[in-house]
């Protein structure tokens, strides 16, 4: 670990206090701005070609008893995380929640822990420093990662070398929660191939895709955390290999693709490092469902809406997207990534992923 | 103001019914049976009734003298009985007044008086000295002394009940404190049970009559209420009746009363609001009633000659020219004329004749007119023939049918038209006053049988409506008759008569009576009184203007007090007074009650389940209706009657008063959020600002301005510098709210003050400096007070002008 990161994590908060402190004593109203987090306040960056926050900002001000509550817990907590950092030490988003409940005063307590989340990405945004640097881990552990490569990772008990084929079992290898800590040696890797569900990245373990095809084979879970799409975006970086994304065909999918290719709408001030716009998406899509005759479910409501957002959604106004939506929301229905098993275990690997990538021009 | 020696009685229903019981009955007896609507009903109300008669008495003697009253009452037991003594400051009473004033049931009833008093209210103290008398066979005792007299006078009256005549059976000088004034002390069969009412009279009294002390001893309890103001109510003018308030039994004896001989010198004279050309009016309408209008006919066109021929018929030796002259002149005067009446005709024969005389030299005589006249009239109405058939053919069926097909629906069939029309006109025609000179009634039987007939023989309906449009159309062609009313004397024995004068007065349109005669209370006042009587802590008050009900103008005010150490569980306390009365039994029958209760009270931020009814919380809705007339429910006067006039008034009134209130409960509301927000942000911004203070080792900053800002408040602060041997003060006002703020800031200083800044004053007191400045400091602006003091010197400031609430002082 770097003390270095640490001492200017750390500095960093201290400024932060000191803005307050410096507010206090020119008579103003003690506030901070961060940019807006929602889905309007977003916009493409032209240059890193991911989406990132727009010029309008919301003000944390203490001129309501709210606001008041949520700067003195700012600055609880950036007493807290300073001190983390001297002494070294790392906690979880959650632990962070009942730390508070340990503080002197009552007034400082969060409510829940989406308040104090919340308040770790405000202090992430305006302090420039991501909360791994600050030593904040999420609950949930990164995914993993099954394929040829070759890596170095630094823990605590001293430096690993792990071959992400060779040396794990069928669960792969998983993703600290700073993949910063590791180092990439070696691979042979044609294309990384992003999954959504367990499910699916079984099969492909199973029908032995990873070595068929060469292969990086990760596991997303759902909606990916800040650990997988940060060594997704290493990966596609460092070593250049394609990033291709398949999921289920349903909006709540495409948004994990979103999420992957341009960053997502809380964390786009952390896309230029986290975001990949260079992933593709190779299913499902819409047009699959109609090519492939796939067994589906019709669009709720929920669905439906949705797509309509996602229609409005910045990250989703390419032509590609915008055919792919409105077909689905023409023939009204979804299909998951399990729907190709209809054609036997074997259709996934054999037919459908070779006959996506090769149109893709990935194989 | 009227004063207790002639306001007794003042009421003419009453007095009528009075006095035409006295003749068959005793007093005692008619008492006895009118008691409950006189309030004597029971010992507990009847103690509360003379109680109120007489403190309402001594208000208006001692107004009426100019005289800030000073009131005394007294209730005692004694033995068996209560003994009640009232006493006042008023001007006194001399021995030849005083009998009338306190014995004769029916002394001064000034019928026509129209002017806002108190003894409107009740029967009088009569009625109080006669219970007094019949429940204890004690005579009233009263002493009474003028202003300046050496000493008082003390009476004791009995009032002879056989012959309605007070009697003084005690006279002696006596000695008496008071320097001026009347004390009456009654014996009476009562009890306490009402002691809730007679607190609730007396303590309403003072609120309405800020101007007056009053006193109440009784057995249990004795309170004082002190005076709110010196200011006596404004004294009002008496005003003539106005004629939309007028009876019929009072007209008449008015009547009998004027100087006036004529109708319109009458109306000119006695009333107000008429002047010489509503007195027309009123005698036009009188005419319509009394003579009935006369029915016009349109005449036959000239061509016809019909009249002219008909004229030289029945004008006999006048020579062929100057007959031809005066046919053709009646002829053509007619003939210039849509529709001619018959004292039309009557002067047009008269205009000929007149003409022709004047160019031929040949005479007409009166005889000569009338035949022309008759002949004249037949032809317009085309009856002169005898045959059967005239009437079907007559002119006056056209006409009719014209008037009658215009007055009714379309539906009606022609035939039916013209049935009913032959059948109106016959009544015409059968008519024996051939100038068909009809009534407004006599018309409506006219229609009423001609439609019955009609609806007989040709088996249809003509209804209400289709009669009452037939009636309206005709009498609308009818026209006022140019008869001379009758003289005032003939009238004032012509009880019909009369009557169609009342009525022709109700009929015309008379501006609303002055409103001089009434004296309200002014919302100041109301103000003064509420705040005087209720502890609370909002008060508010309304007077509306003057409107007219009844011929009688009226005034209502209303009153509001909210919160502080009023009762703050149960309903409001509505207080009700007509003519500075309070008004305390009947609470639910008096429209101010209803009005209270259908107002949304919740809108002005008061409690009221249900949406209706009597709101709930520490509130008092005071209303008080002043009129010259005030309409009461009962004889006994405890609620005023559900007139809508009145109604909206009080209604109107009210919710101006409580429009202050809601801003008011807003305020408070908002600063009682101020309050917790302050409360809550006072506890959160210290621990801020220490925990930044920790967490960047900086010493902890001072955060009166931040808090200041954030809660737009006004802050105060004092920066003291040593300056040489002394030390510059500078205290500075920064203004952080929106809007201009004004302080009164006083600085008291131990040590003399010098180079004092711009705007600001000293004052020395007992070593003492008060330095005194009153900014007025912009929303987002500051301004700053400078002075040089020797370096001992301690202050001390004082801000006012701003709520503390929004105020934030540091001394340094």
């Amino acid at each position: 670990m770097s003390t270095e990161t640490d001492q200017q994590a750390r500095e960093q908060l201290i400024d932060l206090a000191a803005q307050f402190y410096d507010q206090f004593q020119l008579g103003e109203i003690p506030h901070m701005d961060v940019p807006t987090r929602t889905k309007s306040n977003i916009e493409l960056d032209e240059d890193l070609g991911v989406w990132v926050y727009g010029d309008r900002t919301s003000r944390r001000s203490a001129n309501s008893v709210a606001g008041a509550r949520k700067l003195l817990k700012a600055v609880y907590t950036i007493e807290f995380l300073a001190h983390q950092l001297e002494e070294n030490r790392s906690s979880t988003l959650r632990e962070l929640y009942y730390i508070s409940e340990s503080w002197d005063n009552e007034n400082a307590h969060f409510n829940d822990q989406d308040e104090s989340n919340q308040l770790i990405e405000d202090l992430e945004i305006v302090s420039a420093v991501t909360r791994e640097d600050f030593h904040m881990r999420p609950e949930e552990s990164g995914a993993t990662v099954l394929g040829p490569l070759h890596l170095l990772e630094q823990t605590r008990r001293g430096e690993r070398e792990i071959h992400c084929q060779e040396d794990v079992g069928e669960g792969g290898y998983q993703i600290p929660n700073n993949p910063d800590t590791i180092e990439f040696l070696d691979h042979d890797a044609e294309f990384i191939l992003a999954v959504e569900t367990g499910g699916m990245r079984d099969r492909l373990v199973e029908n032995g895709f990873d070595e068929d095809y060469g292969a990086l084979i990760v596991h997303l879970g759902g909606q990916p955390a800040r650990a997988t799409r940060r060594i997704i975006k290493r990966l596609h970086d460092e070593l250049e290999i394609p990033v291709t994304v398949f999921a289920d065909g349903d909006p709540w999918s495409y948004r994990i693709y979103g999420s992957v290719a341009y960053g997502s709408i809380k964390s786009a001030h952390l896309s230029e490092y986290l975001a990949t716009p260079e992933a593709q998406y190779i299913g499902i899509q819409p047009e699959d469902i109609v090519e492939y005759d796939l067994p589906t479910d019709p669009l709720s409501d929920s669905d439906t809406n949705a797509l309509e957002s996602e229609l409005e959604d910045p990250r989703f106004q390419t032509d590609y997207w915008e055919e792919q939506i409105e077909l689905q929301l023409e023939i009204e229905k979804k299909a998951e990534q399990q729907a190709l098993a209809s054609y036997g275990l074997d259709f996934v690997t054999d037919t459908y992923l070779p006959e996506r990538l090769s149109a893709m021009g990935i194989i | 103001m009227t004063s207790l020696q002639s306001t007794l009685g003042d009421e003419p229903g009453i007095a009528e019914e009075l006095a035409s019981n006295q003749r068959a009955i005793s007093i005692a007896e008619f008492f006895e049976k009118n008691k409950h609507m006189l309030g004597f009903d029971s010992g507990a109300r009847g103690l509360v009734t003379a109680v109120k008669e007489a403190v309402d008495n001594a208000l208006d003697a001692a107004e009426e003298a100019g005289i800030l009253p000073d009131i005394y009452v007294e209730i005692r037991e004694e033995g068996d009985y209560y003994r009640l003594i009232v006493e006042d400051n008023g001007p006194g009473l001399t021995k030849e007044s005083l009998p009338k004033v306190f014995g004769k049931l029916l002394y001064g009833s000034r019928f026509h008086r129209r002017e806002q008093a108190r003894g409107q209210q009740g029967i009088g103290i009569s009625a109080a000295v006669l219970y007094s008398q019949l429940t204890s066979g004690k005579p009233a005792k009263i002493t009474s002394r003028t202003q300046g007299a050496a000493q008082a006078e003390y009476f004791e009256l009995i009032i002879d009940t056989d012959e309605n005549e007070p009697e003084i059976s005690v006279e002696k000088a006596t000695r008496w404190d008071r320097p001026h004034g009347t004390r009456i002390d009654l014996e009476m069969e009562a009890n306490m049970r009402a002691r809730q009412q007679l607190h609730d009279y007396i303590k309403h009294t003072a609120v309405v009559n800020p101007h007056a002390r009053l006193e109440l001893r009784e057995p249990q309890e004795h309170f004082k209420f002190e005076r709110a103001t010196d200011q006596l109510p404004e004294e009002t003018e008496e005003i003539r009746p106005h004629p939309h308030g007028v009876e019929l039994g009072t007209v008449i004896k008015m009547l009998n009363a004027t100087d006036s001989h004529s109708v319109s010198g009458f109306l000119q004279n006695e009333f107000t609001r008429v002047g010489k050309k509503t007195a027309e009016s009123v005698i036009d309408a009188f005419r319509d009633r009394h003579f009935g209008r006369e029915m016009t006919w349109r005449p036959p066109a000239g061509h016809e000659r019909s009249v002219s021929s008909a004229v030289t018929e029945a004008t006999v030796n006048k020579g062929q020219e100057a007959t031809a002259a005066f046919a053709d002149g009646i002829d053509d005067d007619l003939s210039s004329r849509e529709r001619v009446s018959h004292h039309e005709l009557v002067a047009a024969v008269d205009a000929s004749a007149d003409a022709v005389e004047a160019d031929t030299g040949t005479t007409f005589g009166t005889t000569v007119r009338e035949n022309a006249v008759e002949a004249a009239w037949g032809a317009t109405c085309g009856l002169e023939e005898e045959a059967d058939d005239a009437l079907e053919e007559s002119r006056l069926v056209g006409d009719l049918y014209d008037l009658v097909d215009g007055a009714t629906s379309t539906r009606k069939d022609d035939e039916v038209v013209h049935a009913f029309a032959v059948r109106l006109a016959g009544k015409f025609a059968d008519e024996e006053d051939q100038r068909h000179r009809l009534t407004e009634k006599t018309l409506e039987a006219f229609v009423d049988r001609a439609a019955e007939l009609t609806e007989e023989y040709d088996d249809v309906t003509f209804g209400e409506t289709a009669r009452e449009n037939v009636v309206e159309a005709v009498w609308a062609v009818m026209v006022t008759v140019p008869d001379d009313p009758p003289l005032v004397r003939e009238l004032a024995d012509d009880r019909d008569g009369a009557s169609d004068l009342v009525e022709g007065m109700r009929a015309t349109d008379i501006m609303a009576p002055p409103t001089r005669c009434l004296s309200p209370i002014s919302a100041d006042l109301i103000e003064a009184g509420l705040r005087k009587e209720f502890d609370a802590d909002f008060y508010a008050a309304a007077t509306r203007d003057a409107g007219v009900s009844g011929g009688d103008p009226f005034v209502v005010e209303a009153g509001i007090a909210y919160g502080g150490e009023l009762e703050a569980e149960g309903s409001a306390n509505i207080l009700r007074f007509a003519n500075r009365v309070p008004l305390v039994y009947q609470r639910g029958a008096c429209a101010t009650t209803d009005v209270v209760k259908r107002i949304g009270w919740r809108n002005y931020g008061l409690d009221q389940p249900g949406g209706s009814g009597v709101p709930n919380g520490p509130v008092v809705i005071m209303v008080h209706v002043a009129s010259t007339n005030v309409p009461f429910t009962s004889e006994s006067k405890d609620a005023v009657a559900n007139v809508p006039e009145i109604e909206d008034e009080i209604e109107l009134a009210i919710r101006e008063a409580s429009r202050e209130l809601k801003r008011y409960l807003n305020k408070r509301r908002s600063m009682q959020k101020r309050r917790q927000k302050q409360t809550v942000l006072g506890a959160i911004l210290p621990e801020m600002a220490t925990k930044v203070a920790e967490v960047t080792g900086n010493p902890e900053p001072n955060i009166d301005d931040a808090i200041a800002r954030i809660m737009n408040n006004v802050l105060v602060e004092r920066h003291v510098e040593t300056n040489g041997d002394g030390q510059a003060v500078k205290l500075v006002v920064e203004n952080h709210s929106s809007t201009n703020e004004s302080l009164e800031i006083t600085d008291i200083v131990t040590a003399e003050p010098t180079n004092l800044s711009d705007g600001a004053s000293v004052v020395e007191m007992d070593g003492e400096w008060f330095v005194s400045w009153n900014p007025t400091v912009g929303g987002g602006e500051e301004s700053a007070l400078s002075y040089d003091v020797s370096s001992d010197a301690a202050f001390d400031v004082d801000v006012k002008g701003v709520e503390s609430e929004k105020l934030t002082v540091t001394e340094n």
